[in-house]
């Protein structure tokens, strides 16, 4: 609220146009408040994590001292083949699994943007369901459809006399599960470039002699170039920083990808945390590459396809040929939905894993509740559970304003310092979780007060570890907004926090909501940087749900990421109905 | 048929045998009066672990049975995380522990300094080979068992050497020396007492290899794998529901790790803390260990013996302490390197 006093009476003054100084006096007190947050909130946490990095100690423990200083930690991580052997794994896993994304989500954002086949909207809602499984969730359930002994894949393929076998015990394995389930990030950006193209381009294209397929790999396709380009590092960084998969897939076949290697380090007796930390510093190098990589491959062009000039997105007559875009369609859904879910619930209700052939899979006395009726005798399950919203709710109302408020900053004002902003407020997406969190422990446990042991820590940290997933989704509905809207308002005398309160906040509101939605998800998925920060009190359904497979009960895991993906259902679908339900109220209040 | 009816009359004249001495039990000391008064008036307790939190709730379960006005908060993390993070809050001078409870006594004889003098009222009857300190005690002590999945296994393997032969290649699992310090008692063990080349004999079976016993003990069950040493407390639940596993305590001799437990100076909840610990070393609450959860005891004569441990037969093994600390570095890179686990 404070923020947005202050924003207001910057505006304000600036509106007004006579107290210069006092103006400018403001507008630093404004970038200097958010800059201060940010330092508390990512650079200070990152220093320590450095520091931890280039010594032996505990900066808690032996206290901040840089007598011990060395690059010794680096030169062992560097010369040791076997990080080596993890970067390698890593670059193929994730570099295969961003192909198969691109193609993926190329794919069906055409599908469903240009094309005239048959129920699109489900097709797009069935795009963007892999974002809400939690990674741990997915390898545990491609463990049980894909273990090349006992999956269930192998099973039905014997009991159908068939010789296929499959393997995910392996790095295709990775590559594959990675793939399908990281293509919505490349979804979401490519189809909304889709939808905003304007076609007259592709009409002179076709005009002038191309088929149809020519236009798209030489027009279309170009065209949305930054938007495949952004979709593309971002599911490649996102998956340099996934646990769950490469844990449970990677872990029989002794396949080790970084963040696998660094949560060994950290569980290891006795545990290597600075070592882990220096290791996790590579990891950042290797995202801070790829992200400075982006920002080249993007700057100097335009990302203009939004005109002052009206048109509709062509629509393309697939005939008969809609059917085959259709049950792709059905298929990516049966394979990342229906397959893992089935898997889940087998492993759920079923006593025991163990599966002799297929004819055993239906033998119903071997299924039971005894699994769920374990977890709810669990005190820890529901606390988990309400701890886990209320989490979650902190996290996508105060990260969702902080969010607005830098993104707003950003991109529609021209203060000095909010590149920098715009910078600092990028770094988290390169630091993976489990190590985020020893940065968060070692640099709040210490600050007076009583953060620590409250769920405020841990909102805290997700705050500052999604940001920038937060502030980049909010960034395109801040693009989207033409600044002439906004002019408008400032000519007709209103202040800049009534311009946003009008225009902007209506105009970016569904872009506003998903964000909240999206840290909701994300916050209740996340489970690296809770597992140092949580107290008996405080403890989260990721943490649970961890200890589950942990303590190495495929039946309770199964059970738990059922409850757990039921609930997110539930909220999510709630929270969309509500919203609805404003954005409606919003527009009629706006009609009168 | 015949075998289940008897274990069924047995288990119930175990119940009654049970109830008939529950009054008799209750006057097993679990302290003074005024500990017990002032432990319910504190209500509450928080209690750090490296064990399995599910096997956990069931002894916090048990322990409210009889004091139920004492409400245990459990935190669980792996030995190497929960050990970081009590290291961290007792520098901040945030440690909300009244109880910590580590399977690595290596790692918690560092960490002595933190905690205050404690004994529990049967003290004396506890075997001192399983202390590393006065104020650390036994509360748990696990002990490795070698299991296999009868669905998969025709041929069961009999001893630990019989973990050697060829025609197992490929279908033990085991879990990795680095994991902590139950693991590190087993594989001491295999060298100490099976031979210097037993790792290598091992390991040219290929195994499977597992971060904990616990998804090991599941891989089992699935049939990942057909064969793997486990500690004891980590399958003998799934025997219990019905899992199609067999297990034996191997005729060589039983790795045991005893856990070390104590209560930091800074406890918020001292007499809580006290009472559970108490409890937890109990003949009662020792004897719910060994019976529900698979445990052994490190009490000097133990109140009874997991389902198919014969004292007579199998010979419990505690590793030398000092050889337990100074060994640890050379021979866990050795044995990553027999076994060919990428550090």
């Amino acid at each position: 609220m404070a923020d947005a006093q202050l924003l207001d009476r910057r505006i304000e003054v600036a509106q007004s146009g006579v107290e210069g100084r006092r103006r400018n006096v403001l507008a630093g007190a404004w970038i200097a408040l958010l800059l201060a947050i940010l330092a508390f909130l990512v650079i200070y946490p990152v220093l320590t994590l450095l520091l931890g990095a280039l010594t032996d100690t505990n900066p808690v423990v032996d206290g901040l001292s840089l007598s011990h200083l060395s690059i010794g930690n680096f030169l062992t991580v560097l010369s040791n083949p076997n990080v080596a052997e993890a970067l390698f794994n890593t670059l193929v896993a994730c570099g295969g699994g961003t192909a198969i994304a691109v193609v993926i989500g190329l794919l069906f954002s055409w599908i469903v943007v240009r094309t005239n086949t048959p129920f699109r909207g489900f097709i797009a809602a069935a795009s963007i369901l892999p974002l809400f499984a939690p990674p741990l969730v997915a390898g545990v359930a491609w463990s049980i459809l894909g273990s090349p002994k006992t999956g269930l894949i192998n099973t039905v393929f014997k009991w159908a006399g068939l010789e296929w076998r499959v393997d995910f015990y392996s790095l295709w394995g990775l590559v594959f599960v990675f793939g399908i389930y990281y293509a919505p990030y490349v979804y979401m950006f490519t189809s909304s470039a889709l939808r905003n193209m304007d076609p007259s381009l592709e009409e002179a294209a076709e005009i002038s002699g191309a088929s149809a397929f020519s236009t798209l790999f030489t027009v279309t396709f170009p065209l949305i170039m930054p938007a495949i380009v952004s979709g593309m590092l971002l599911s490649f960084i996102v998956m340099l920083g996934i646990y769950g998969v490469p844990a449970v897939l990677g872990a029989p076949a002794n396949i080790n990808v970084l963040t696998t290697y660094i949560f060994k380090l950290t569980n290891w007796s006795p545990p290597l945390y600075n070592t882990a930390a220096a290791v996790a510093i590579i990891l950042m190098v290797v995202t801070g590459a790829l992200v400075y990589l982006q920002q080249k491959v993007l700057s100097g062009r335009s990302y203009t396809t939004v005109a002052g000039k009206a048109f509709r997105p062509r629509s393309l007559d697939l005939g008969p040929w809609r059917w085959l875009t259709f049950a792709l369609g059905f298929l990516y859904l049966f394979v990342v939905v229906v397959l893992p879910m089935l898997a889940l619930i087998v492993a759920a209700f079923r006593k025991f894993m163990f599966i002799r052939d297929a004819a055993a899979l239906f033998d119903m006395r071997a299924y039971s509740l005894m699994h769920f009726n374990a977890i709810f005798d669990n005190p820890l399950t529901l606390r988990s559970i309400y701890n886990a919203v209320e989490v979650g709710i902190i996290t996508a109302v105060v990260g969702g304003a902080l969010a607005f408020a830098i993104g707003y900053t950003i991109h529609r004002t021209r203060l000095p310092g909010r590149r920098s902003i715009d910078l600092i407020s990028t770094i988290p997406v390169a630091i993976p979780g489990l190590v985020v969190g020893v940065a968060y422990l070692w640099a709040w446990i210490g600050i007076p007060g009583g953060l620590y042991g409250t769920i405020w820590i841990l909102a805290l940290a997700f705050i500052a570890r999604f940001m920038p997933d937060t502030v980049k989704a909010l960034s395109t509905s801040f693009m989207q907004i033409h600044r002439e809207l906004e002019e408008a308002a400032w000519v007709c005398g209103k202040g800049t926090l009534a311009t946003i309160g009008t225009i902007v906040l209506p105009l970016a509101r569904p872009g506003v909501i998903a964000s909240m939605t999206l840290l909701f998800v994300l916050a209740i998925r996340e489970l690296g940087s809770s597992l140092f920060l949580y107290t008996s009190n405080t403890m989260v359904m990721s943490v649970l749900l961890l200890d589950y497979y942990e303590g190495g009960n495929i039946g309770k895991t199964a059970a738990f990421s059922l409850v757990q993906t039921l609930l997110l259902a539930v909220l999510i679908g709630g929270a969309n109905w509500l919203s609805r339900g404003a954005a409606q109220g919003g527009v009629v209040q706006g009609i009168k | 048929m015949m075998s289940n009816k008897i274990a069924a009359l047995a288990a119930m004249v175990g119940l009654g045998i049970a109830l008939a001495s529950a009054p008799a039990k209750a006057e097993e000391n679990f302290g003074p009066p005024e500990l017990i008064a002032a432990a319910k008036a504190e209500g509450k307790l928080v209690y750090y672990t490296a064990n399995f939190a599910e096997v956990e709730q069931q002894v916090i379960k048990e322990f409210n049975k009889r004091f139920p006005e004492i409400k245990v908060e459990m935190v669980r993390a792996p030995g190497g995380q929960l050990i970081t993070r009590v290291k961290t809050e007792a520098a901040a001078g945030k440690l909300i522990a009244d109880v910590v409870d580590h399977s690595d006594r290596a790692l918690m004889s560092e960490l002595v300094d933190l905690f205050q003098d404690y004994a529990p009222p049967n003290a004396a009857d506890y075997n001192p080979e399983a202390q590393i300190s006065p104020k650390l005690w036994p509360r748990a002590t696990l002990v490795w068992s070698i299991a296999y999945n009868t669905e998969l296994v025709k041929d069961p393997p009999k001893t630990w050497r019989d973990l050697t032969k060829m025609q197992y290649d490929k279908q033990i699992g085991q879990v990795f020396a680095q994991s902590g310090g139950t693991t590190w008692t087993r594989i001491m063990f295999e060298r100490q007492v099976l031979g210097e080349d037993y790792w290598a004999k091992q390991a040219a079976t290929h195994p499977i290899l597992y971060p904990s016993g616990a998804p090991t003990s599941d891989a089992l069950v699935r049939g990942e794998i057909a064969i793997a040493p486990l500690l004891y407390n980590a399958i003998y639940p799934k025997q219990k529901e019905g899992a199609p596993i067999k297990i034996f305590f191997p005729p060589e001799g039983a790795p045991v790790n005893p856990y070390a437990t104590g209560i930091p100076k800074t406890a918020a909840h001292p007499n809580a803390a006290k009472l559970f610990l108490n409890w937890c070393l109990s003949k009662e609450g020792q004897t719910f260990m060994i019976k529900e959860l698979g445990n052994l005891t490190s009490l000097k004569e133990a109140p009874v013996y997991p389902e198919g441990f014969d004292p007579k037969v199998v010979k419990a093994w505690y590793p030398k302490f000092d050889e337990y600390v100074k060994l640890h570095t050379d021979w866990v890179a050795q044995w990553d390197k027999t076994f060919g686990y990428r550090q």
